[in-house]
């Protein structure tokens, strides 16, 4: 049904709809019913970005071909033969090309759109379609949420977060438009209650479904206000209101892929308490939900930025007392690339327990990590020098069958485009496109 | 090519402020340049006559174009798609302003012409861009562009302001959704911000969460006043460790000070656990004045404190609320063989609370009262939810009600209501649908017809021949806003919030577009306690009190910083900044002032004697070591890294905040780092620096960040004053290019007064951005002149800026957006 043609009191129709349909209340993972159903297995596809580059000699494997971790990956051991580690991939868009500074904000904003940001402090911001959402847009379809975005860090709340940049650019990785930034969320908690609702469990199903009667019935309300608004409005102004309807017709489409599952998801999970005082453990905490939404089948598609590039947090766990970006401009300094690995390792580590929380689950065709890709780095490769070639990039899991070769450190031609490799992820996903961003191929070796 | 326009859309952003000849100083040989701003200069050559910008162009422009420009800038393959043969005289200048902004700040930052080729002096170079840009600013400033300000929608702060305004709950629902986006460094502009699925299904949340809490007892929704153990005071050996005050001797005691506002019921709270050591549990005696009011046994170990709450009428006025350790217990016997088991009992306290005043079990919210008693009849019942979302949504809109919108409303607490929901719950529904409205979240700005704009033919405004009517004949590029949206310009600057009931009454009779009116209200509402949104929002942002959250100073360098002392420090800067504002001082006193806010542990952080308690208070300041937002810990702790100042935080902090002359692009042939990968500096930090600053490229813009941070050398990295780092002594003098010579903070403080201009300039700048919600234009530099004028011909006054931004033309009008 289009919505340009709701007429003015089409916001009662959803009221009932919702009484009429029936509910299920048998629940098993969606992924494994689909797959136990006989369908094609299902892949997923997960971005978790570092900021500051890394410790460069630390990170890189000092041999090509069988995997042998290097220091900073060493944790990654019990799952190696599912991870290879990607040499001399390149994002050139994240270069100033005539720019100047604002290295950091570029190298987020670049990472998985592949498009060179404009430089601008607030007016016209513009990127390109990140990667994630270019899968989101087909496969999304599939699953109540189209795709889930979460990090550590919440935006930077005040000044200029990177030269001439604005703050939207450093704290998004993924895009659902060139102007659209995706917002992320912190606290586990908010998380968990997404994905898995907060009703209690005494609800009767009678009241859930008038809930969720009126609930649509809200959307019809507003996007009949819309309507009425978007006549009164000029282009500009348009584009902000079609972020609104964006944004309702996502809840929308979700409520009538939430119907069809209806009862509890979490697996019976524990909510999380909040977010904790630890970064280890907050991290763990929103890879446990990423886990959870993919065992579910409540989405397929994640990113996660572990830190804002530029972030400047300190680690007084791991000792490192100075502030990671201060570390990253380590100028040579052993001190500060000693710094700057422990954090790397520190990451690394967090990261090997995803992956291995993934490798513990199993659906009828292997593991969830046979069944997923894991894209893991950064948009700067050398913390110090701001550069966007060499960038440190791992790749972990099976890919539902499409990759059949991991534990590999291959190294690719200098300045190959990072971009080659996400095209060579969707193609895995199902989803075609001809180029991204300065994307010359696909990576012929990745198999 | 793409390239070549973002590139040009940044620089015409640093072009837009003021200290233009400034900014130019970085190219140019020191001694070219002044810290005169560009505004003054633009006002002379708006009033030149055409001749001298003739000669002006023959002279300053046309030679200097011919010479080092036109060789690449010809024709159709011209460098940058920028032809400058075609510029003949100055007319060619004023047809394409944009291109010549672009020539002007390409040569001032010495980007063009490119390295190797022949260029002009440093004195040419600078007559060539101040007659550009005299001559471009005069020109705008004759279109009186009012800019067009991008549909703004509610960003978490105003979200939260707005439903405590709209609804009578203050439960800051906003503080879940995602961060707004922050551009020109503010979180206001409505280029900016964006609503993401993410969001708009928190709107849809919270919506739903605060139309119910509307209606509940206000006691349910009181925030504690909460008092963490660090604010906690102790007596017989209680102290504090961590999260956690350790009460464990006899009579060990944690209390705080309060101010109770009124008599009336309070609930007195302690989160307490215990760790036990012998057979009892401990033993909890809670006090008020040095009363016993309860004795209580906690239970509950350090994995799930609990909170004790006692009910309790208390008298208007200070009183100390206390609770002490009776029972202390030490085992001291050898037996046993579990290891690390409690030797002593403790009373470990988490936080201490106050809630209320209570209005008791049968207090009715506002919004409560407002719907009053619900009678059987159903005819009787519709027409009380009619009347109430009438008033509601005229509220929530914020521009009277119009029958569409208040039929939807009513027809749909009518359905939920035959889904079997009650009548209230009906009520709620409708409040969350129009909460979740576009319309709520939006702030529209466009007129409804025979509804905002109505009252537009009545109103008046200052013309050159008296008053005449506003609004109703302007040209179609753009219009004056109608009351309700000027209304809500005024409430969302200075309250962060929707317009109360008097701008509301203004707004229906007209009487908003009154210049004197508009001043009258914006001078009522600076004194309204709700003006402190502005120390929140815009001194929060522009004086990066919200960074001060996330800072780490290294706890082993810096022992006295604790979160406490971080809270002390964001109240000090909060404190003063507010007492500009509802004082109505000058805004210098930001740069230098006699007096500050302090308490006990931020006095003695600054080693001032006679402070006592943490209440914060006035204090008068003597000596020269403090004094102005430079010399508070807040700021100076948020400008420098964990374990050391950073004088070049510190100096560029200053350039882009205080002076407005942000520092240009890196010029071109900047070396990458790699290059200085040679092996670590050597030295105290100042030669570090100088190591650094030996390298010429990176010596222009150092030497202009670096000496502003050395004169604040003298405080340590969270604002301690000190006289030596380590073993070296402080050496806090410093030269900046325009060979203003300083040594320590109180001089340094005098340079910057003596360009007071500029920073006026930059406040004007800053808190203009804040009120629009865009960045600034070019077209808004005569605008910003304006203002800095009025404001300094009153005094300098807090409120006289203000008065002068309400009154401009960008604030009363707007660009009519493409397609409108």
């Amino acid at each position: 049904m289009s919505r340009e043609s709701l007429s003015r009191r089409t916001f009662l129709r959803g009221l009932g709809t919702a009484m009429a349909l029936p509910m299920l209340d048998a629940m098993l993972p969606q992924g494994a019913l689909a797959q136990a159903a006989g369908k094609t297995r299902v892949n997923r596809m997960a971005f978790i970005f570092i900021p500051n580059g890394v410790n460069v000699p630390l990170w890189t494997p000092t041999t090509e071909g069988g995997l042998q971790l290097s220091p900073t990956l060493a944790s990654m051991k019990n799952v190696k033969n599912k991870v290879s580690v990607l040499t001399g991939l390149a994002q050139h868009n994240a270069f100033a090309l005539g720019d100047g500074g604002g290295d950091h904000a570029r190298s987020t904003a670049t990472w998985l759109t592949g498009c060179h940001p404009r430089k601008t402090d607030g007016a016209d911001i513009r990127t390109g379609i990140s990667v994630d959402q270019l899968a989101a847009e087909r496969v999304g379809r599939k699953t109540p949420f189209a795709s889930l975005e979460l990090g550590c860090e919440r935006g930077a709340q005040s000044g200029s977060c990177d030269t001439g940049y604005s703050c939207a650019y450093s704290s998004s990785i993924s895009w659902r438009g060139p102007s659209t930034p995706n917002a992320h969320e912190v606290d586990p908690r908010a998380v968990f209650e997404r994905l898995f609702g907060n009703s209690s469990p005494s609800e009767t199903a009678e009241s859930r479904a008038r809930r969720q009667g009126l609930k649509r019935s809200v959307l019809d309300f507003v996007l009949d206000d819309a309507n009425q608004l978007k006549k009164q409005l000029g282009t500009k102004d348009q584009s902000k209101l079609d972020e609104y309807f964006t944004g309702v017709r996502e809840i929308e489409n979700r409520l009538a892929r939430v119907e069809k599952i209806n009862a509890d998801p979490s697996l019976g999970s524990k909510m999380p308490a909040g977010i904790p005082q630890g970064m280890g453990e907050h991290i763990r905490l929103l890879c446990d939900m990423m886990t959870l939404a993919f065992q579910a089948d409540l989405t397929r598609i994640c990113t996660f930025m572990i830190a804002n590039d530029g972030s400047n947090r300190s680690y007084k766990d791991l000792g490192v007392s100075e502030g990671h970006h201060d570390m990253s401009h380590h100028g040579g300094d052993p001190y500060k690339l000693d710094q700057v690995a422990k954090i790397n390792k520190f990451h690394a580590e967090q990261v090997a327990y995803f992956l291995e929380k993934l490798d513990s689950i199993h659906e009828p065709d292997g593991t969830l990590l046979d069944n997923s890709m894991i894209v893991y780095g950064a948009g700067i490769s050398d913390g110090n020098r701001h550069n966007h070639d060499n960038l440190p990039i791992l790749l972990a899991g099976g890919g539902a069958g499409t990759l059949k070769q991991q534990g590999q450190h291959l190294r690719f031609a200098q300045d190959t485009p990072l971009n080659n490799l996400f095209l060579s992820l969707l193609d895995r996903m199902g989803v075609h496109a001809e180029s991204i961003g300065d994307s010359t191929g696909r990576l012929t070796t990745l198999i | 090519m793409k390239n070549a326009k973002v590139r040009t859309r940044a620089l015409l952003l640093t072009g837009l402020l003021p200290a233009t000849t400034l900014l130019y100083a970085a190219a140019l040989p020191p001694g070219h340049a002044h810290g005169k701003p560009a505004g003054g200069a633009a006002k002379s050559a708006a009033m030149a006559d055409p001749k001298s910008v003739a000669a002006g162009f023959g002279h300053d422009v046309l030679p200097l174009v011919r010479t080092y420009c036109v060789g690449c800038h010809t024709g159709k393959g011209a460098s940058a798609g920028i032809d400058l043969s075609i510029a003949k005289d100055a007319s060619a200048v004023l047809k394409d302003r944009d291109s010549w902004d672009r020539v002007a700040q390409n040569i001032a930052s010495g980007h063009m012409p490119p390295k190797g080729s022949p260029a002009p002096s440093g004195p040419q170079r600078e007559a060539l861009v101040t007659w550009v840009q005299n001559t471009t600013t005069a020109a705008d400033c004759k279109l009186k562009d009012p800019g067009h300000v991008t549909l703004r929608r509610l960003n978490r702060a105003e979200y939260n302001n707005t439903v405590r305004d709209l609804c009578g709950v203050d439960i800051h629902p906003a503080d879940a959704f995602p961060n707004d986006d922050v551009g020109y460094g503010f979180d206001n502009i409505g280029d900016v911000l964006s609503i993401s699925p993410l969001l708009m299904e928190k709107y849809i949340a919270v919506a739903g969460k605060v139309a119910h809490a509307a209606f509940q007892n206000p006691d349910e929704l009181l925030p504690p006043i909460l008092f963490e153990p660090p604010r906690l005071t102790y007596l017989n050996q209680g102290s504090r460790a961590g999260d956690h005050a350790v009460l464990a001797a006899l009579n060990a005691e944690a209390g705080c000070d309060y101010t109770f506002p009124v008599a009336a019921d309070y609930l007195l709270r302690a989160v307490a656990y215990q760790s036990q050591a012998g057979p009892d549990s401990a033993i909890m005696q809670i006090k008020l004045d040095d009363k016993e009011i309860a004795v209580q046994k906690v239970f509950s170990g350090p994995r799930d404190p609990k909170p004790v709450d006692i009910h309790i009428s208390v008298p208007a006025g200070r009183h100390h609320f206390s609770v002490v350790f009776t029972n202390p217990f030490h085992d001291d016997s050898t037996t046993g063989t579990r290891q690390n088991r409690n030797r002593d009992r403790k009373l470990n306290i988490k936080a201490l609370a106050i809630v209320g005043p209570l209005r008791g079990p049968n207090a009715l919210s506002p919004l409560a009262k407002q719907l009053g008693t619900i009678p059987s009849d159903p005819a009787a019942r519709s027409a009380i939810a009619r009347k109430f979302l009438a008033d509601f949504v005229r509220r929530a809109y914020r521009r009277p009600a119009t029958k569409e919108d208040v039929d939807k409303l009513v027809h749909y607490a009518d359905l939920a209501q035959g889904q079997g929901e009650t009548f209230q719950q009906g009520v709620e529904y409708a409040m969350t649908a129009a909460m979740c409205s576009p319309k709520f979240l939006f702030r529209i700005e466009t007129d409804i017809p025979g509804v905002t704009n109505a009252v537009r033919t009545t109103a008046k405004t200052p013309g050159k021949s008296g008053l005449k009517t506003a609004g109703l004949k302007a040209d179609a590029g753009k219009f004056f806003l109608n009351d309700y949206a000027l209304a809500s310009r005024l409430s969302y600057f200075l309250w962060s919030t929707m317009p109360d009931e008097e701008l509301f009454n203004l707004a229906a009779k007209g009487r908003l577009q009154d210049p004197l009116v508009l001043t009258a209200q914006a001078k009522r509402m600076l004194k309204d306690p709700r003006s402190r949104a502005l120390s929140d929002n815009f001194a929060g942002q522009w004086l990066q009190l919200r960074s001060l959250d996330s800072v780490s100073p290294d706890p082993q360098r810096f022992t006295g910083f604790d979160d406490g002392l971080r809270q002390d420090m964001k109240t000090e800067t909060e404190m003063f900044f507010q007492a500009i504002v509802r004082e109505d001082r000058s805004i210098l006193d930001f740069l230098d002032a006699r007096y500050t806010f302090l308490n006990e542990p931020l006095a003695k952080h600054y080693g001032i004697a006679g402070v006592q308690g943490g209440d914060f208070r006035r204090v008068t300041l003597t000596g020269d070591q403090r004094g102005g937002i430079l010399t508070q810990a807040s700021l100076l702790t948020v400008t420098s890294n964990p374990t050391r100042t950073s004088p070049v935080k510190r100096g560029k902090w200053v350039m882009e905040n205080l002076l407005g002359t942000p520092l240009p692009p890196a010029p071109p042939g900047v070396p990458p780092l790699s290059d200085d990968n040679k092996g670590p500096l050597v030295g105290t930090l100042r030669q570090r620096m100088e190591q650094h600053r030996a390298n010429p490229a990176c010596a222009t813009c150092h030497a202009r960040m670096d000496p502003i941070g050395f004169g604040l050398e003298n405080y340590d990295a969270v604002g301690k004053w000190r006289v030596a780092d380590g073993d070296t002594p402080v050496d806090a003098s410093g030269v900046l290019p325009d060979g203003s010579k300083f040594s320590g903070p109180a001089q340094l403080k005098q340079v910057l007064m003596r360009k007071q201009t500029l920073f006026v300039h930059c406040l004007a700048d800053k808190l203009m951005t804040y009120a629009l919600g865009r960045g600034l234009e070019r077209t808004d530099r005569c605008n910003l002149d304006d203002i800095v004028k009025s404001t300094q011909k009153d005094g300098d006054r807090f409120s006289a800026l203000v008065a002068a931004i309400v009154q401009s033309h960008p604030f009363r009008e707007q660009r009519r957006d493409k397609g409108e």
